[in-house]
This record gives structure tokens, C-alpha cells and sequence, in this order.
């Protein structure tokens, strides 16, 4: 069954949230500070089955030794979050084939 | 008949519910269909507004619609933008349609006015209809007149 990141957030408590009620650029920045690799990613772009909202460049933080993603969650009413859950590695390797540029590695 | 989506963005400004009416009903009279994706809250506003559906007769959510939305699924889009966010959900509606658009930006604030037209002129190339606006939506309903303007041709 594939990931469904409205569902986990809904029933579970596995996530973390780096920051809320945001701005998209205040968010893209906690994402690309955070994660190790860096992926970037169209608007509108299916990440763990949600379309991912955002001015492109979208990042998408991959820990591979964590086998977490760090993404932004924007609503209408609230402004943008940062999430961070753990994923299997497919999901990372869905992320990857969708990505638009190459991954930024950290030094 | 050319096919229309209004989206709408957090309805706590008072002037988007009555310029999302105006502006539907404009529209539909000028021979588009005409469809408002908004989220739960914005729909009340216009359910209770427009009880009747006399001025808007398809209602969509707005998390639905993104799920399922194509490429070209419509003519024009236009969004009201007076919220950070307001600014990405266009921005995202823009890529995926890739249609003719017109982006209405209204905030009482000058500073997040010119911020929201700076990221929208960025990133997409969407006709914007602004002004320093919040209770009062005259500016914008004179605004959205005069660019709607060349959808009459």
C-alpha cells in the first residue's frame, strides 16, 4: 500500500514538525539548513501521495541513513510547516526519480 | 463553453467572499463555466451568501481539486491571494493547469502587498489585478472590471 502523508499525520504520531505557521521561504530555508541532501521538486509534485504546494524550487530534505524526508505542509488558513517522518527507502527513490535538479549534498 | 476555476484562499479578509461572488457571476454571464474550489470555511461563506446558488452553482474543495487536477482541466484559472500561502497554492493551481491566469492580490499591509505581486510576478506569468484592500472591495471590483475587460472579445 502506498504512503499516504494526510493519513499518518491524521493517525500517527511518528513525525516531527521543525517549524509552523510559516512562510514558504522562512520554510524552505529550515529545509535546506536541516536535511543532508537536498531534492527540489516541481509545484504541484506527488511526494508520499500529496501534492506538494510551494514556489519552485520546492526542497525535499532526504536523510538516507535515517531513512527520513523533511517536507514542506502548507494549508490556506494556517501558512506552511516543516515536517520531518520517516519513509522507506522507496519513498525516497520516488523522490528522486521526480526531483528536478541534482541532489545537493551537505559538506 | 470555456471552463473556469476560482480558487479561493483563507476567507478571514471580508472582501473575497463578495468579490468570489461578483466575480463568478461576471463570468458566468460572460458565457464561462465557471467552477470555485475553496476550503470548508470559504464554501460556508458562500453557501450562506449565496443560498440560492444563484451566483455560483459548482463548489469544489480545494484539497480535492489539487489531488485530482490535470493539465489544461481548464480554461482560465483565478485566484484571490492575499496570504502567504494564498501565494503558493496559485502558484502550484498555475504549474499543474499551465492555462491563462489572473492572480487578484489584496492585502491591507503595503510591504506583504508588494512581497505577494514580487513572488507571483517570479514565478509565474499571471496577469495580477492588485490593491490595498481588506473591508473595502470597491478598488478591486473596479480592477478586475477593466482587466476582465479583453475576456469579453
Amino acid at each position: 500500500m502506498s504512503f499516504c502523508l494526510e493519513l499518518h499525520l491524521q493517525q500517527s504520531e511518528d513525525y516531527e514538525i521543525l517549524i509552523s505557521k510559516a512562510g514558504f521561504k522562512e520554510a524552505k530555508a529550515v529545509i535546506e539548513n536541516h536535511a543532508p541532501k537536498i531534492l527540489y521538486v516541481k509545484p504541484g509534485a506527488k511526494v508520499l501521495g500529496a501534492r506538494i504546494i510551494g514556489v519552485p524550487p520546492i526542497p525535499i530534505g532526504i536523510d538516507e541513513s535515517q531513512s527520513k524526508i523533511t517536507l514542506p505542509y502548507t494549508k490556506p488558513c494556517h501558512g506552511t510547516a516543516v515536517v520531518e517522518l520517516p519513509v522507506d527507502k522507496e519513498e525516497i527513490d520516488k523522490v528522486k526519480a521526480i526531483a528536478v535538479n541534482p541532489q545537493k549534498n551537505k559538506k | 463553453m470555456e471552463k473556469v476555476l476560482i480558487l479561493l484562499g483563507c476567507p478571514e479578509s471580508p472582501s473575497q467572499t463578495p468579490l468570489a461572488l461578483y466575480t463568478a457571476h461576471k463570468l458566468t454571464k460572460m458565457g464561462f463555466d465557471v467552477t470555485v474550489a475553496s476550503t470548508p470555511s470559504a464554501a460556508k461563506l458562500l453557501e450562506v451568501s449565496d443560498s440560492e446558488e444563484f451566483y455560483v452553482t459548482k463548489k469544489v474543495d480545494l484539497e480535492k481539486c489539487l489531488e485530482d487536477l490535470e493539465e489544461k482541466e481548464y480554461d482560465l484559472l483565478i485566484g484571490f491571494v492575499h496570504k502567504d500561502a494564498a501565494v503558493s497554492y496559485f502558484v502550484t493551481f498555475y504549474h499543474i493547469l499551465n492555462t491563462k491566469s489572473y492572480a487578484i492580490v489584496f492585502e491591507k499591509d503595503p510591504e506583504l502587498l508588494e512581497k505577494f505581486l514580487s513572488d507571483l510576478k517570479e514565478n509565474t506569468e499571471a496577469t495580477l489585478i492588485s490593491a490595498r484592500a481588506y473591508h473595502n472591495p470597491t478598488p478591486l471590483r473596479v480592477k478586475i472590471d477593466k482587466a476582465f475587460k479583453e475576456l469579453e472579445d
